[in-house]
């Protein structure tokens, strides 16, 4: 064993903030954005809710979160878009520095790596996508623009502009859904949460649960806003549609 | 490959001679040297009970005429064991990473029966046709200080007590005979990243385990949390499932996790 005074010591840690990156990278998947994907896909679920008035459930979802006021703006960019698109940048790095190969090892986890780095992808066009309509533009490709005044209408003319729009949005939420899942997975693997075999399948067992879940909530509002209107006669003199009440949708 | 019954051992049960005998195509990717290009020869070979692909590739060598019958040089390989010991033979086998001595010709006919094809492992330099060269892992182990130190020329005395318990867990990883499998299916480790590898990480906790070993634990930490460490693993695990050693790799993987977590931590915010 080493003398007194002369053993090892630590040689000076790398000049480069790999670590930090690689693990900030890993934390904002979690949080803050895995916790706010199920928390929105928790709002849009509120459409299904049984209310006085159609969509009122979901209204009162989103006058709590425009309850922020000029506040909201500043919230939304410091904790979902910029660590977004921090995720977002050092996973296409990450993706470049990785060569898929499911095709000669099809290991189920082998097959899941691959998707964690496609559905990375898809969530980050669908997102751009998805913002870039609801939240500025709304409508030149398809869609159209949410108006939290009229959150359930606005949304659900959106989500029913064009055919296509419905499956492209079944396609985002379940690729962000299945990301988030395998994420919440391979980060107790990345922290040394699970170390074991067995408690890496367990944990995988309640991931799936959790998964299948959040996507089926996430797929159920959508298919609120599909259907919103159809099945139901909008109350002429309803005050959360006010002004909006002679144009019905579907 | 023609079909005739399973009968046939070479012991010429029909006694009709070469006619009858069952032969294996076998496709080789061939490289003359470092920098010339690669490519395909085929092979038509005897079937002998219980070849294994290194016999396979010895009556290549001793008969080298492909199956368009030119006349061709020995395949370059490489062995020594021929029991699975010591990693030299491994290559490509039917697009999956193994050990030519351990892969038996009629468990290969089994998967694939339209023949066999053998190919260099493509995360390593290749030298001449199967034979690579895996310097890259053995840098990896020189990174992580893969060693006991053990300073100065006098006797230390006898080492520390090793409880049965720290051995069963040392044991297992002490079998790594750094042949590259795991590297080879590891879709993290190749040409354009500088991730050190499974087996790497695997030797860092093996020797961060142990008694006289442990005084360069920081330094392997260092490595290890460093870039090409353990952050560049993305949890595909084809690693552990392609180890001919059975060496529970990802366990490695998800320890270095924890320790390096706690030793950055342990950096960030002084002890
Ligand atoms: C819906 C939004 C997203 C969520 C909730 C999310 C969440 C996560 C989580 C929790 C992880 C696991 C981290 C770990 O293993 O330690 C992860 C990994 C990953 N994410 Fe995302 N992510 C999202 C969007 C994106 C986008 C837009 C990209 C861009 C390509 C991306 C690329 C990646 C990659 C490549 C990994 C694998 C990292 C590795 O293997 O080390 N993600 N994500
Ligand atoms: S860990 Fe297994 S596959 Fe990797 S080099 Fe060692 S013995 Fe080979
Ligand atoms: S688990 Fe990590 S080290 Fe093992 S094969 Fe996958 S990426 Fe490579
Ligand atoms: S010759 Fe040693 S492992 Fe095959």
């Amino acid at each position: 064993m080493s003398e007194p005074g002369i053993e090892s010591k630590p040689s000076a840690p790398p000049a480069d903030y790999h670590f930090l990156v690689k693990r900030l990278h890993s934390l904002s998947g979690l949080v803050p954005i895995g916790a706010f994907l199920v928390i929105h896909l928790l709002t849009n679920a509120r459409i299904l809710a049984p209310g006085l008035v159609p969509g009122e459930e979901f209204q009162k979802g989103v006058d709590q979160i425009h309850g922020l006021g000029p506040m909201l703006l500043p919230v939304e960019i410091v904790f979902i878009f910029l660590p977004l698109l921090f995720h977002s940048l050092v996973g296409f790095q990450i993706m470049r520095t990785g060569k898929n190969n499911p095709r000669y090892y099809h290991y189920n986890s082998n097959i899941r790596y691959s998707l964690q780095r496609w559905t990375g992808v898809i969530a980050f066009f669908f997102i751009m996508y998805h913002v870039w309509q609801m939240h500025w533009f709304g409508e030149p490709i398809g869609g159209g623009k949410f108006d939290p005044e009229h959150a359930a209408l606005s949304a659900a003319k959106a989500i029913q502009s064009v055919w296509w729009i419905a499956p492209i949005y079944a396609i985002g939420v379940v690729a962000s859904v299945f990301h988030l899942t395998n994420g919440i997975w391979t980060s107790l693997i990345t922290w040394g949460v699970t170390i074991k075999p067995r408690s890496q399948r367990a944990a995988g067992y309640v991931c799936a649960t959790f998964g299948v879940i959040v996507a089926l909530i996430g797929l159920g509002a959508l298919n609120g806003f599909k259907r919103f209107g159809a099945d139901t006669v909008i109350p002429k003199s309803s005050h959360t549609m006010a002004g909006e009440s002679d144009r019905n949708v579907g | 490959m023609s079909t005739n019954d399973h009968h046939h051992d070479g012991h010429g049960g029909n006694g009709h001679g070469h006619s009858n005998e069952r032969m294996v195509s076998v496709r080789v990717l061939r490289q003359e040297n470092p920098h010339s290009g690669s490519h395909w020869e085929s092979f038509e070979v005897p079937y002998e009970h219980g070849m294994n692909i290194t016999t396979v590739l010895l009556r290549i060598a001793a008969n080298p005429v492909t199956t368009d019958h030119h006349e061709t040089t020995p395949i370059a390989y490489d062995s020594c064991c021929l029991e699975e010991v010591c990693g030299a033979c491994t290559m490509v086998i039917n697009d999956r990473v193994r050990q030519g001595c351990s892969a038996l010709v009629e468990n290969l006919l089994k998967d694939s029966p339209e023949g066999i094809t053998l190919q260099p492992m493509t995360k390593f330099p290749v030298v001449r046709d199967l034979l690579v060269n895996r310097k890259p892992m053995f840098e990896s182990l020189k990174k992580i200080k893969a060693w006991v130190h053990v300073d100065g020329y006098y006797d230390l005395g006898g080492g520390p007590r090793i409880s049965q318990k720290e051995q069963e867990k040392a044991y297992p990883l002490s079998c790594c005979m750094t042949c590259g499998c795991c590297v080879e299916a590891c879709p993290q480790f190749n040409d354009h990243s500088a991730f050190i590898g499974p087996a790497a990480i695997s030797q860092a906790v093996l020797f961060n385990a142990h008694p006289t070993a442990k005084v360069d634990r920081d330094d392997r930490l260092a490595v290890l949390s460093g870039a090409g460490g353990i952050t560049d693993c993305g949890n595909s695990q084809n690693c552990v499932k392609v180890c001919p050693k059975g060496i529970p790799l990802t366990d490695s993987i998800a320890q270095t996790g924890r320790d390096t977590t706690i030793y950055k931590f342990r950096q960030w915010f002084g002890r």
